[in-house]
């Protein structure tokens, strides 16, 4: 149980809120790469801000306001140009960096004027890393963005974002909430397939430990001893707002009713030869289902938002009853609260990198290691996220099959 | 209480703890996993029964492996011993929350908050777990308003069905 001005503190994200300062020291991923196959523009929204991320002809991002400095037409529909984005309204020109490069009309009359040196949008610096795009909101100097050793295992990747309707923070505090992978995934699931039963195994001890980029959660189950991996090695409740289970689960905030979920998935590939893949795709993943206007609830990751926008638009904290199975849930409140603390304070919070001699493939823990196998007879059905484009799936099965038929690296 | 032990591979195991695994040779993936933390075999084998992720945090932090079993023993996890020791507790401050059978860890979370065993007790008999009984207290409320809080909405209802 919270306090509602305690409830808001973790829940707000708009610019000058504590939580909407800690997360701002942080990149954030906000779309794939791959988007910019067939777009130029991007508008977007994040912690509250309304910007258009964008792909020059030099091949740059940026991340600018979404409304020009001039009289505030929408960047969104602007073009871009070698460098920088020009609006489509009078045709003025921005760099990924906001200044103004050239207002047409202003300096046809006074061709010596320095209007343009005085006027900029509002920019953040944007960065292509592991097929995403990550944008930094917070003030320079920006640390570096997390260099993690997954992005190196051989295998296909594929991302899929779902917007999702309620507040970061409940889809957040679901990373370290062990116990509902028992209800909301197995045993529901059991009803949703029409059967009685067997139940799961229950939990029958939980256990958390800390490190540099977050905390591991660790479990015992009915079937399970403390030598399973689940309990030696454990999953990672990754800071600021994601979950990684060998697959990475962001959480940023749209604004403070709205998520992003931004998935990064790696399917495991058979064989040894190299596998290069040139380009991840990323994929839109619906979240309710049009025939019945109901909420999907076939795949792991759409349960998990039933639970998440059933808590409500912004879970009212007030109202709840925290036991045993929550102990996570408030040892990652508490560390929040620190860390808004130690940013007012005007100190680097947990898990900002700022060493490249750190920031090199850097480890997290994993349940089966970093080199897992690849599934025998083909790959496996993607149980995550419903709505797998039919072209993502055959890709994924073209190159389960090449690697299959290569012969291994010598 | 933790008790120290040989497991049955064998191995030094500290067995009934709140906090810690359970040890079982270290095979491929728990070297890699150690390597990732930049530790070696000798290290795991040097910090039994912890794992990877626990000697890390441990070492960054100037814990022994010693000390770690040490409060190991009390049924106190690395992340707690840690806690406990930048709060200049001794593993046997713990003694009386076991005996009180609350969780050892929980008295290194209420000695950051400020609260005795007596008033952890108290917020526990009203149904509040002691790191969220904590957090309350860091923000100021009693138990008494916190009890009539939690209680409000479901009183509510239990009265109508009377």
């Amino acid at each position: 149980m919270l306090s509602s001005q305690r409830n808001k503190l973790l829940c707000e994200t708009g610019p000058g809120t504590p939580m909407g300062e800690l997360l701002r020291r942080y990149w954030q991923p906000i779309a794939g790469v791959s988007e910019f196959d067939r777009l130029d523009t991007k508008p977007v929204r994040v912690m509250g801000e309304d910007l258009v991320l964008y792909r020059d002809r030099e091949g740059s991002y940026g991340l600018v306001d979404r409304h020009c400095p001039h009289r505030r037409a929408d960047m969104a529909y602007g073009f871009t140009e070698g460098r920088g984005l020009r609006c489509n309204y009078h045709g003025w020109l921005f760099d990924h960096s906001g200044a103004c490069l050239h207002q047409p009309y202003e300096e046809t009359r006074h061709p010596e004027g320095t209007f343009r040196d005085k006027v900029r949008i509002k920019a953040y610096p944007v960065t292509a890393k592991a097929g995403l795009l990550w944008a930094y909101l917070g003030p320079q100097p920006a640390p570096l963005i997390p260099d993690w050793d997954r992005y190196y295992s051989r295998g296909y990747k594929q991302i899929a974002i779902s917007e999702i309707p309620c507040n970061w923070f409940q889809c957040q505090e679901n990373s370290i909430d062990p116990v509902h992978f028992e209800w909301l995934h197995s045993n529901w699931s059991l009803v949703l397939r029409g059967a009685d039963g067997p139940r799961a195994p229950a939990h029958t001890r939980l256990g958390f430990d800390e490190f540099d980029y977050g905390f591991v959660y660790r479990r015992v189950r009915e079937d399970t001893t403390e030598d399973d991996e689940l309990w030696r090695t454990g999953r990672v409740c990754l800071w600021p707002n994601c979950l990684y289970t060998g697959h990475f689960e962001w959480r940023v905030p749209v604004d403070d009713t709205t998520t992003l979920s931004v998935g990064w998935f790696i399917d495991e590939l058979p064989g040894g030869a190299p596998f290069d893949q040139e380009r991840i795709p990323c994929w839109q993943a619906p979240v309710r289902d049009e025939k019945t206007g109901r909420w999907i609830d076939t795949h792991v990751m759409n349960q998990d938002y039933i639970a998440w926008v059933g808590q409500g638009a912004i879970a009212d904290r007030t109202l709840e009853h925290l036991g045993e199975s929550d102990r996570g849930v408030i040892m990652l409140r508490k560390r929040m609260f620190e860390e808004m603390e130690a940013v007012a304070a005007g100190r680097d919070p947990l898990g900002t990198i700022r060493d490249p001699a750190v920031n090199e493939r850097v480890h997290l823990p994993i349940v089966g290691g970093l080199n897992q196998p690849a599934a025998k007879d083909g790959p496996r059905p993607f149980v995550f996220l419903a709505g797998q484009p039919d072209e993502v799936r055959s890709e994924l099965e073209q190159a389960w099959q090449q690697c299959a038929a290569a012969p291994a690296a010598g | 209480m933790a008790a120290v032990c040989r497991g049955a591979r064998g191995r030094l195991t500290v067995t009934r703890t709140a906090g810690e695994p359970a040890a079982a040779a270290p095979g491929a993936y728990e070297l890699a996993e150690a390597r990732g933390y930049g530790l070696t075999a000798g290290d795991l084998r040097r910090w039994e029964p912890f794992s990877a992720i626990q000697v890390h945090w441990a070492r960054k932090h100037g814990l022994s492996a010693d000390d770690a079993r040490r409060w190991a023993r009390e049924g106190v996890g690395v992340r707690d011993a840690v806690r406990a020791v930048r709060l200049g507790m001794a593993p046997e401050q713990v003694r009386p929350w076991a005996a009180a059978g609350l969780p050892p860890g929980d008295a290194v979370e209420a000695a950051e908050a400020g609260m005795t065993l007596a008033e952890a007790t108290a917020w526990l008999r009203v149904g509040f777990i002691l790191p969220d009984a904590a957090l309350l207290v860091r923000d100021g409320w009693t138990l008494a308003e916190a009890d009539a809080a939690r209680y409000a909405g479901v009183d509510r209802y239990a009265a109508a069905g009377r």
